[in-house]
This record gives C-alpha cells, structure tokens and sequence, in this order.
C-alpha cells in the first residue's frame, strides 16, 4: 500500500512519470477485492464498482496528505483498472456462455465482477465505442472512462481532468452524442 | 487537452462562419449548435456551418438527434450514485460523499417528472404525484424507493421485466411507465396514477355486499390473470395495492405496482418484512407459505393465487385469516410457523366466532342480516377461499383464471369446483406439511405433460425465476458435492465389504485347514474393516464356538445379535444356545424373539432348537413339538413316495438314494421333537423320540441320553433315568478323553450338538442324580487348549 502513496506524494511534487505506475498496482488491488467480494457475497449479489474503488482507496492510499491532484490520479488509475477488469470479466463470461460451459468454468476460483448477462453486450460495445473515441478524442474518452467506470461527480471530474466544470458538461455532451451515433450506428 | 469550447459567437451566425480553423470541425459544430436554443435556428445554423460538406451535416445532424435522444448507454452509469442526467447535470456533490435523504421537495424535479404532492406513505418507500414534461405531459404516480436497497439491482430486475410489463395492458392493472434512479441513488417507478382508496376501505364504506364484492374480486382476479399471461408476477398483493375509484357509478379496481415487487427485489421476504416491520404499513398477512419459506427464488404465478385467497377471505369476513396483530406480535420462527402451517378458521367458522357487536358490522358493511351472515357463505365460498390459500400450492387453483370461475359458479348458483379435503389428504398434508418444495424440473416437467398453456407460461416465470444464474450454480453445487460424497462413501463402501469378503474366504480356508490362528486373524482383521457388518461377527464367532472359546464367541454373537441379521439364515445354528451357554441372557432373548417372529421353514430346527435351551410354557414346547412332528411326518412321506417308486421293501435302498443329509437331518429332528414333548410333558412321546434319535444316523447322535433320564425320571422310572444318566456320562467321558487326547477345545461333534449336551447333562445330573455336578477339569482343560489353538 505504501508504494501507491509513495507515488502519488511523487506526482504531488511534480514527477508525472510516477503515474504509469500507478495502473498495475489500482489494477491488481481491484481485482483482489472483486474477487474476495464474490466470495464473502451471496450469490446473485453484483459488485458496487464504486464502493470497489473507494474501498481500494482507503485501502491503498488512506493518507491526509494526498490532494485532491492525487487523488485524481488515483481515480483515473481505478478507471481504467475498474474499464479493463469489467470488460475482461465481460469478454470471459461471453465466450464461456458460447462455450456453454459456464457451469464448469464458474466454478472456478478465479472469478471476479460479476455483471449481469443482459448487461454484456451493451457493455462490451460500449467498450469498443469508448476506445474508438479514445483514436479521435482521447481526453473525452477519458472523461467518459472516470465518470462512467467509477463515478466522479461532475465537479469531481473537472478536478480530475482540470478543466472548467461548464467544460466537462459540454464535452460530456458531445460524448454522449459521439457514442451514440457510433452504438446506434453499430446496431444497424 | 481538449481545446477550449464554445469558439464562436453564435449571435452573429449566421453570416459568420467558424475561423478558429478553415475546417470546422462536427465537434466545434455541435457545441455550437448545443447553445442555440431554437431547435430551427439550430438547424439553419448546421445547415449553413456545412454548406458545400453534406457528410459534415450529415455526422453533425447525427450527433444533435443523438443529444436530443432520451437514452443513451452511458446516461446510466456503471456505478451506483452517479447522476444519470446529461449535460445539464448540475449536481456537484462527490460520490464519496453522498447523502442519504429520501423526502424529496415538492417542484423537485426526477428525470422530467416535477414533483407535485406526496400522496402517500408505504413499506418501500413514498409516492408523489409527479407532472411528467416530456415526451408527452401528464400526471403520473411517482414511487420513490428509500434509500438502502441497491439502486443499481432493482434498476437491472425491472429492466429485465420492462418488455413484459409494457406489454400489460388491463384496463383493471395501473400502468408502469417508467423506472429510473434519482442523483442521490434513490430508486423510482413512474405509474398510471390512480386516485383510488385500498380495496377493502372502499368496500366497506360503499357497504358492498357479498355479490357486489365478489363482483369486484373476479375484475381483481381478471387483472391478476392478464398479468401471469404476460410472465408478471405481483408478489405484493394486498387491499393497499388494490385501488378502487367510482367510475360511471360502477367500481373500478385497479392493481397497482405489478413488476415492481420483483425489481425491489428479492428484498421481498418475511425477512425483510420483518425486520422492517416498524415503518412498515403492510403486514405479511398476504404472504404465501412459499414466500414466508425465505427463499424468494420459488415463488411463482400460484403466490398471488394465495394472496388473491387471504383478500376474498378478508373482503367476506372483514379480516385476515391471521389477524395482523397477532402476526406483528409473533416472533419471527413463530410468523414463519403460522403462515407455513396453521390453518386458519374457514371464512364461515370466522363470521360465526365473532363477537356479536362486530358481527353486526360485518353484516352491515355487507347488508346483510347478521344471523343469515355465516350460512349464506357456508360451503362453497368457503371451499374457494380455503383452496385458493391452500398451503400446498399444488392443490391451489391452477391460475388466477379458474379461481375466476369458481367465483362467477358461486354466483350463478352453480356448483363449485373447490371441495373440501379429504380425510386421506389431511393426513398426507400433515405429513408432508414442513416440505412441499415443488422444484422447476417438475414444473417443466407437469408443462411438458399437461401442455396447456397455463403451465407452459408458469414453466417459463419458474425458469426466469431460477434464473438467477448464482442461485442455480450454487444449487448445482451443493447436489454436486452431495452426489460426489454418496458416490465416495458408497465406493469406500464397495471396497472395504470386497477386503472383508476376501478377508471372510480366507479365514474359512485357513478354518478348514485347521490353521485357527491364521483363520481367527482374518476373521479379526474383517472385524476391522466393517465392524458394523454381522456376517464377519458371526464368523468368528462361529470359528470360536468351534474351537471352544465360548466367551469370545458369545461375546462375537452377541456383537452380531446387536447389528442384527437376517434371522432365517441356517448360520445361526447353535448360536442362541451358546448364547445362553455364556450367560448373554438379553442377546440370548432378543435372538429369540427375532427367531419366534420369522416365518421362515426351520428344516434344521435352528430356531426351535435355540428356544428350546430358555424358559417356555409347556404350551409353547407342545407347539414346537407339533411342528417338528409335521416336518418328521413330510420327511417320512417322502420317503414313502420315493419308496414307492423304487418299488416295496426298498427301505434300505433308500439311505442309498436319498442324499445323505436328509437321513442326517431326520435323526436330529427326532431329538428336537423329543426334546420338546419332554418341554411340553408328553414324556412317553419323549422318550420314544428321543429312543428313534440314538437308533438314527446323524452327528449327535447319544446326546438324547440326558434328556431321556430325565424323561424316565419324570415317568417315575428311576432305573431306567439312571441308566441314562450313565450312559450320557459315558458320552461326557468319551468326548472329553476325544478332546484331550487331540489337544482341542471341543469334541469332533458340532458345537451345537455339544452345548446342548452340556446344558441337558448338566440338568440331568440336577434331576436324577440331585446334585450339581462338579466342573469337569477336563473342561478347564480344554479351555486352555482353545485359547492355544489361535497362537501360532
């Protein structure tokens, strides 16, 4: 835990570089906790990817010291960690589902996040939507990524992406646009 | 970083053409556009922004229609708590600080539903009258759910039973438009409002009587029916979800909330009912035994059956079958109990127990006079409600349809399908009650069947029921691990009772070879193995009465006896006496009584011979001797018949011919049958019997002797008594020098033969002689060869 505080105090002073560190390390704290949640849960229980992410906040960061500056970096780590970890389990499920072995293979030990199946596809689309936006608007796909993978608030968003809050709602507009035209177009 | 937006100046369009670049892009369009009110000054700037560029105005066209769609992926985000609006989400707070509050202000505005007045209060939460805005303006009933249930499922579950419930149309079922979550996580469902009061209010003071109300319920009913057609469970259904208007003069029920209890959630249990109980209005008077089973997986279309059961009994007697206070009184195992499985009063026996001043508003509220009350809904309403909330719901009717049957029967003054229970059922209900557990596969399995329509759809509700793709797993876990420990211990099994056969067969093999020590050490080793297996018991027991270790053989049949066996089994010969021999006085009477109550042949008499060495009435030995008798007299007509064949005086051809055993088996049942007309007191009959069994061939041959002095000493023959008595020392003497001169424990006779000799030689010589004889040391001898026989 130490090491993610260590690098954000080291963002704190200026060092940005530190920040591709911190992806690995949100990464791996996150799916622990996903997966110790399906255990300790009832089954039929999903995760609350956001309580996720504060509970890996707490857990590795938990330090006064840390600003709002780092803290957002925090937030953009757990973003992408929490976007990855969701369309993993996504992509896995679906194949398991094609494989008609999910039987078998949920067994396994290995399970994380569990999402609901009607949820999937819209989800895996919305996946390859985002990352097409990220090849044209990468920051508005980065905005979409903190607000819909762990719930930053708007404000919060600013914060995290330092611009105006006004700002955040009018690219948040154009996104939401964006993604649509390309899912709708997709669909059809 | 995205460039600064809002680049133009839109008030001067639309002369003014963008020149941050020469080459506008959608997205400086759009944001553009974004600020322009008018939807058609908006156009006419696209329109002229792209002149010459038909794909720009096309993709820009593309993303404004898109902005102006109400749905959007990611409107709802992952996460819980996170605001669903679009850009004019103002909201700032931080999603780690989120309040909790669920009283919202009048004029608040939910998604377009402006908040207009808090019509009422109920167990999940409040419900306002909203004016929607858009699409279309209307009222709508707005039921916002408090806070702490998880926004994000109860979204997923009403989701997943929109297409079904919008396919609902009944004009006695209040719609559900809409559901969605609020910027503080609250959960709402968007409904036709319904400016009605509960169903059994209205009733009562419209004073509606028995037809009128029974009327009401069969739209209730219909409206339910309509429902389950369409897939939709209500799993709520009460007076408070049943809202009454006057319509034309007429009443108009509507069901409210259908789709909503299950997206609230599996939430929905006595549990939560319980726990809840303080702020709660309803009551779980209306729940199902299956619902109060806690598991809200097997609920089906036959639930709200029994609820639409527990309102008809409530609207024709004025209460619930449990009266709600006594169900809030109730400790939680206590609610569970009395839903599960007491039986509540018949609507009848209700109305003729209350107390007189609240029969008379029962009666009023009904018009009707209140001694005609109790008869006029005797039996067949009676009958209906008692079936429809039946506990198994099995035996409830089938769908809310043929309930509706049932009812409009009654008042055509037709017969009723509902009947009243049989005797035989009671008792099957009574033993059944804690159970009755009807799983998906024989729901399929009763569709597949029946192949009517209505089980066809409860097949389906049951299977999205289960499919709660974790519940099944964990199902399929559980029999899994079940299936695979039977498996392992019924393997386990196989092959500790295969060592122990091989063990047996190697302890007799090394019996017949007379290595005892080898034979007593398998026989011990397959003790071991399955102790709880009377054959390993009986075989080295067996093997010890042979070697003449009399306690540790009485001490193996008894272990045997205690397992207990198939008692018909010719193994057992001699077991019983041994048993009494040792002293194994309460193994010795339960081998007996098993014995006595088989109905088995006994052709070897190990049966009578065993009860013979214990106490009997002289009655009992008469019946025995009879018994044997009959066998000796079968045996001679055998030999008889065969004798014939061979033609006459074949007599002693036919030792020759017959198997050997038989002839062997004839000299032994001489001397049972001596042996118990001597029991029974027919002494000369003894005598001449047990006279025939010393002339015979058979193994015991001679140890009729005791028992033929005791025979003539009871005749008052005292010469002849005597003479017995020495020839049966003769016999003692001759064994006992047999088995000392080979170092054995036991003489070469079979043991049986040998302990009854003993116990009978022992009672002769306290008969004839009148004493006790001295412990042979001889006997004692012989002891410590059988213990030396099993040490290599």
């Amino acid at each position: 835990m130490p090491e993610v505080t260590q690098i954000l105090r080291q963002i704190q002073q200026g060092n940005v570089a530190a920040a591709s560190d911190l992806l690995p390390l949100v990464y791996a704290e996150l799916r622990r906790l996903a997966r110790y949640r399906m255990r300790k849960e009832q089954p039929g229980q999903t995760l609350n990817p956001t309580a996720l992410v504060h509970e890996a906040y707490i857990r590795l960061v938990a330090d006064e010291a840390i600003n709002w500056d780092g803290r957002s970096h925090f937030f953009a780590a757990a973003a992408e960690a929490m976007r990855r970890i969701l369309i993993e389990n996504a992509r896995r499920r679906k194949s398991l589902k094609r494989g008609g072995e999910m039987y078998r293979q949920e067994l396994d030990e290995d399970e994380d996040a569990v999402i609901y199946f009607e949820e999937m596809d819209e989800l895996l689309d919305l996946d390859a939507a985002l990352t097409k936006l990220a090849e044209v608007e990468p920051n508005l796909a980065r905005l979409v990524e903190l607000r819909y993978f762990t719930g930053l608030s708007v404000e919060d968003t600013a914060q995290a992406l330092g611009i105006s809050g006004r700002t955040v709602k009018r690219n948040w507009a154009f996104a939401r646009a964006w993604l649509g035209r390309e899912l709708n177009h997709r669909h059809k | 970083m995205t460039p600064p937006c809002s680049i133009f100046d839109y008030t001067t369009f639309p002369s003014y053409v963008p020149m941050k670049s020469d080459h506008p892009t959608e997205k400086s369009l759009f944001l553009a556009a974004l600020d322009i009110e008018s939807p058609r000054d908006r156009a006419g700037f696209i329109e002229v922004a792209c002149r010459g560029n038909p794909q720009l105005f096309a993709s820009v066209s593309a993303l404004l229609r898109e902005h102006e769609r109400a749905f959007n992926p990611i409107d709802n985000p992952i996460v819980n708590g996170v605001s669903s609006q679009r850009d004019n989400a103002d909201e700032t707070e931080s999603v780690s600080s989120r309040p909790e509050h669920s009283q919202q202000a009048l004029g608040t505005l939910i998604g377009p539903y402006k908040l207009m007045e808090q019509i009422g209060e109920g167990g999940f939460g409040l419900v306002y009258v909203a004016d929607q805005q858009e699409p279309i303006r209307r009222r709508v009933a707005l039921k916002l759910i408090k806070p702490g249930m998880e926004s994000r499922e109860v979204l997923s579950r009403f989701e997943a039973e929109r297409q079904a419930i919008a396919l609902m149309d009944h004009p006695n079922i209040a719609r559900v438009f809409d559901a969605g979550v609020t910027a503080t996580a609250q959960p709402y469902f968007v409904m036709e409002l319904v400016r009605g009061v509960p169903l059994t209010t209205f009733c009562d003071s419209h004073k509606l009587d028995v037809t009128e109300r029974l009327t009401l319920f069969v739209t209730i009913c219909q409206a339910v029916q309509h429902a389950h057609q369409k897939g939709i469970i209500h799993r709520d259904l009460k007076p408070s979800n049943i809202l009454v208007t006057m319509q034309d003069g007429q009443p108009l029920a509507k069901v409210i909330d259908f789709g909503v209890a299950k997206a609230i959630g599996h939430s929905l249990t006595v549990k939560t009912i319980y726990t809840r109980f303080a702020s709660m209005v309803g009551t779980p008077a209306y729940m199902s035994p299956e619902q109060a089973e806690m598991s809200a997986v097997d609920v089906d279309t036959r639930s709200d059956i029994y609820s639409l059961g527990v309102l008809l009994y409530e609207l024709l007697t004025g209460s619930t079958p449990f009266p709600p206070d006594r169900l809030q009184s109730a400790g939680f195992d206590e609610l569970r109990r009395i839903i599960r499985e007491e039986e509540p009063p018949r609507p009848s026996a209700r109305l003729s127990t209350l107390k007189n001043e609240l029969a008379t508003t029962v009666a009023v509220n009904r018009r009707l006079d209140p001694t005609r009350l109790s008869t006029s809904m005797k039996r067949d309403l009676d009958w209906i409600v008692m079936k429809a909330m039946d506990k198994d719901r099995n035996r409830r009717y089938a769908s809310a349809g043929a309930l509706v049957e049932d009812v409009s029967r009654f008042l055509l003054d037709q017969p009723v399908e509902a009947r009243p229970p049989s005797a035989w059922y009671r008792f099957w209900k009574f033993a059944r009650r804690n159970k009755v557990v009807l799983s998906t596969a024989s729901i399929v399995a009763s569709a597949l069947i029946l192949g009517s329509a209505v089980s066809v759809w409860q097949a389906r509700v049951a299977i999205r029921e289960r499919d709660d793709k974790e519940i099944a797993l964990q199902q399929a876990r559980a029999a899994e691990s079940s299936a695979n420990r039977a498996r392992v211990e019924l393997e386990e099994f196989n092959e500790r009772l295969n060592s122990c056969t091989i063990l047996l067969a190697s302890g007799r093999t090394h019996a017949d070879a007379e290595r005892w020590a080898d034979a007593c050490r398998a026989y011990t080793e397959a003790t071991t193995i399955l102790p709880k297996y009377f054959l390993v018991w009986l075989e080295r027991g067996k093997l010890n009465a042979k070697l003449g270790r009399w306690t540790a053989a009485a001490a193996d049949f008894a272990k045997a006896t205690g397992i207990g066996f198939p008692v018909e089994q010719t193994e057992l010969s001699g077991v019983p006496q041994l048993l009494f021999y040792a002293g194994e006085s309460a193994a010795y009477e339960t081998l007996c009584r098993d014995l006595t109550r088989t109905e088995a042949e006994d052709p070897f008499s190990v049966a009578i011979r065993g009860r013979l060495v214990g106490d009997m009435p002289p009655s009992t030995a008469n019946e025995l001797a009879e018994h044997v008798e009959r066998m000796l007299l079968a045996a001679r007509d055998a030999r008889s018949a065969d004798g014939e064949d061979s033609g006459p005086g074949a007599a002693n051809m036919l030792t020759k011919k017959r198997p050997r055993y038989l002839d062997m088996l004839y000299g032994a049942n001489l001397y049972v049958a001596g042996w118990a007309h001597l029991r029974a007191g027919n002494h000369d009959k003894a005598i001449q019997r047990l006279e025939e069994s010393n002339e015979a061939t058979w193994f015991g041959r001679g140890i009729a002797h005791p028992l033929l002095a005791i025979a003539h000493h009871k005749v008052g023959n005292a010469e002849d008594a005597l003479r017995s008595f020495e020839q049966s020392q003769a016999l003692l003497d001759r064994l006992l020098n047999d088995s000392a001169r080979r170092s054995t424990g036991s003489p070469s006779i079979p043991f049986v033969d040998w302990i009854e000799f003993l116990l009978n030689h022992r009672e002769a010589s306290i008969i004839v002689k009148g004493h006790t004889p001295v412990t042979d040391p001889r006997l004692q001898q012989m002891e410590s060869y059988a213990e030396a026989a099993i040490v290599d």
